[in-house]
């Protein structure tokens, strides 16, 4: 049973979706040029920047697995949002790898590795970030769906045409308006999101009090809910393996670099990152502490996945309620238009490149082109993500299909910038093993034969593999290339 | 001590998040009217080239 009333906060939703629509439309008459859809003509200063960039990285799926850490580990769920922060604004502070990104001037990670490697390598490059981006968005339809039906009481037979519908308008106004309809919404997300999170907080806060969270988590997890070295499931590799994750993240996730490379200057951009970065924090503890709450009024459920929102239909008041579901609204938005912003430019500016190469298309063709991918990939996660159910563990598919892209793009990047010995070989060799353990190590989690080892192994110390073996086999093929054809190239 | 510090946390989270939101929520609108602006000067710009 929900509070949600049609009449007080249908109203609110209903008033929210059209403000953003309109704001999303209304800037379309501004892009007449690719460099306008894709990077917003390079015109993003720092406070847009901020707010583009918490919005797009904050959507429903964010909140549910981070409220799911809190309610499975208390506030040690917290630690890899601490991770991405320090990752965040060591790599802000000192320009490590963005500064020489963004002065290059390039639209995509692969274009900067294409000047070092070649036009193969960029290729590849692209392939395997668009593969590992839309295989992980592939979920987000599906997950944000069902948090919106829990929460809103509403018949889960609707579920596929409410989010059809949804899509349709975050569809509408990213391919109309590209990365300049993106930001102006995520502005408006951003205010709309942050308030509903803090209101919500604060009536958990208020209502089931910080002693009865800190007594839950001393009781269901002992002193390991509070100190992640000592919490029997995560230790030092949990923490070692975040380090590498949320540190190749913040450098080469393409949807965070995006606001980067969309920035003024490689300074504006520096700002962004440093300035944003305590924001992850809060992106983890704030929903983790409604996993807390979830734990202290529900106590045990079947699946840890739905105990917040099933936490939030009994706490949440009329009015109140519509707050929160634009706010889920809000940010679900923000997230679904930056993503598939996000993989068609890549699809465009890199695996389309070699297509590209000598037919000059005028701006208009690579306008249309660029919406066309939009509308696609908008096609493509429907028909993934709500028509075809998925099966299995969310955290460990988001995990793998994350890493086949993180490891080997952070690890070609940082060598790009600063070895001058890294060449082609390295490029793909790196790329081969990034891809390689993480879906080996999937395989044997589903074999019968194989689960018991992989099991044994577990995904921190198969992830850490992945980063350092990685490193290795870009060191290992860059020295084992000749230079005599290393300069001929 | 590990409970203090997650109070702490939790605390500073909630005051720095409300704090930016607003800032940004303020400068943030700056910043949209000036990008707008700046892409349609250079679009006249080009019109007029």
């Amino acid at each position: 049973m929900t509070n949600f009333n049609w009449l007080v906060d249908g109203s609110i939703v209903g008033f929210y979706l059209l403000l953003t629509m309109a704001a999303g439309l209304y800037v379309r008459k501004y892009v007449g040029k690719v460099e306008h859809f894709l990077v917003a003509g390079r015109e993003m200063n720092v406070y847009l920047g901020i707010a583009s960039l918490a919005a797009t990285e904050f959507g429903i799926v964010t909140c549910m697995y981070t409220a799911q850490n809190g309610y499975k580990y208390g506030f040690a769920g917290a630690t890899p949002g601490i991770l991405m922060a320090l990752a965040m604004l060591i790599i802000g502070r000192t320009g490590f790898v963005i500064k020489p990104l963004r002065d290059s001037g390039v639209i995509t990670i692969p274009e900067l590795i294409a000047k070092r490697f070649g036009p193969r390598i960029r290729w590849a490059a692209g392939v395997v970030i668009v593969l590992g981006g839309l295989l992980n968005m592939g979920v987000f339809l599906r997950v944000g769906g069902e948090f919106l039906v829990l929460v809103a009481g509403i018949d889960p037979q609707y579920l596929e045409i409410m989010m059809t519908v949804l899509l349709i308008g975050v569809a509408v106004y990213t391919i109309l308006g590209g990365m300049l309809s993106v930001l102006v919404t995520d502005f408006l997300q951003f205010v709309v999101m942050s308030a509903g999170l803090i209101a919500v907080t604060v009536l958990i806060l208020m209502n089931v009090g910080w002693e009865r969270l800190v007594n839950t988590v001393e009781t269901t997890h002992g002193a390991g809910g509070f100190n992640p070295f000592v919490n029997a499931e995560m230790g030092l590799p949990f923490i070692v393996f975040n380090a590498l994750l949320n540190f190749a993240v913040v450098l080469t996730w393409q949807t965070t670099i995006a606001r980067v490379l969309a920035a003024k200057d490689s300074q504006t951009g520096q700002k962004i990152y440093t300035r944003t970065s305590f924001f992850f924090v809060c992106r983890f503890l704030i929903p983790g502490i409604w996993g807390i709450a979830a734990l202290a009024i529900l106590g045990n459920v079947d699946n840890s996945l739905e105990a917040m929102p099933r936490m939030l239909v009994t706490l949440v008041p009329v009015g109140l309620m519509g707050i929160l579901l634009a706010a889920m609204l809000a940010a679900d938005m923000s997230t679904d238009s930056s993503y598939m912003l996000t993989w068609s430019s890549v699809i465009y500016n890199d695996i389309l490149a070699p297509f590209r190469r000598g037919r000059n298309w005028s701006e208009r063709t690579g306008l249309f082109v660029n919406r066309s991918l939009v509308a696609m990939i908008g096609i493509f996660l429907l028909f993934y993500g709500l028509w075809y159910p998925l099966k299995g563990d969310l955290w460990t598919y988001l995990g793998v299909t994350g890493t086949i892209y993180l490891a080997s793009i952070s690890v070609i990047l940082i060598a790009c910038c600063y070895w001058k010995r890294a060449n082609s070989w390295g490029a793909a060799a790196s790329i081969v093993v990034s891809a390689a353990i993480p879906v080996t190590y999937l395989v044997m989690e589903q074999l019968d034969g194989t689960k018991d080892l992989a099991k044994a192994v577990g995904p921190y110390y198969s992830g850490i593999a992945t980063y350092l073996l990685s490193a290795g086999a870009m060191v290992a093929g860059s020295l084992a290339k000749p230079k005599s054809i290393d300069q001929e190239a | 001590m590990a409970k203090t510090f997650w109070l702490i946390l939790t605390v500073a989270a909630i005051v720095w998040y409300s704090i930016v939101t607003v800032y940004v929520a303020i400068k943030g609108a700056g910043d949209i009217r000036e990008m707008l602006a700046s892409l349609s000067e250079n679009s006249n710009g080009n019109d007029e080239e």
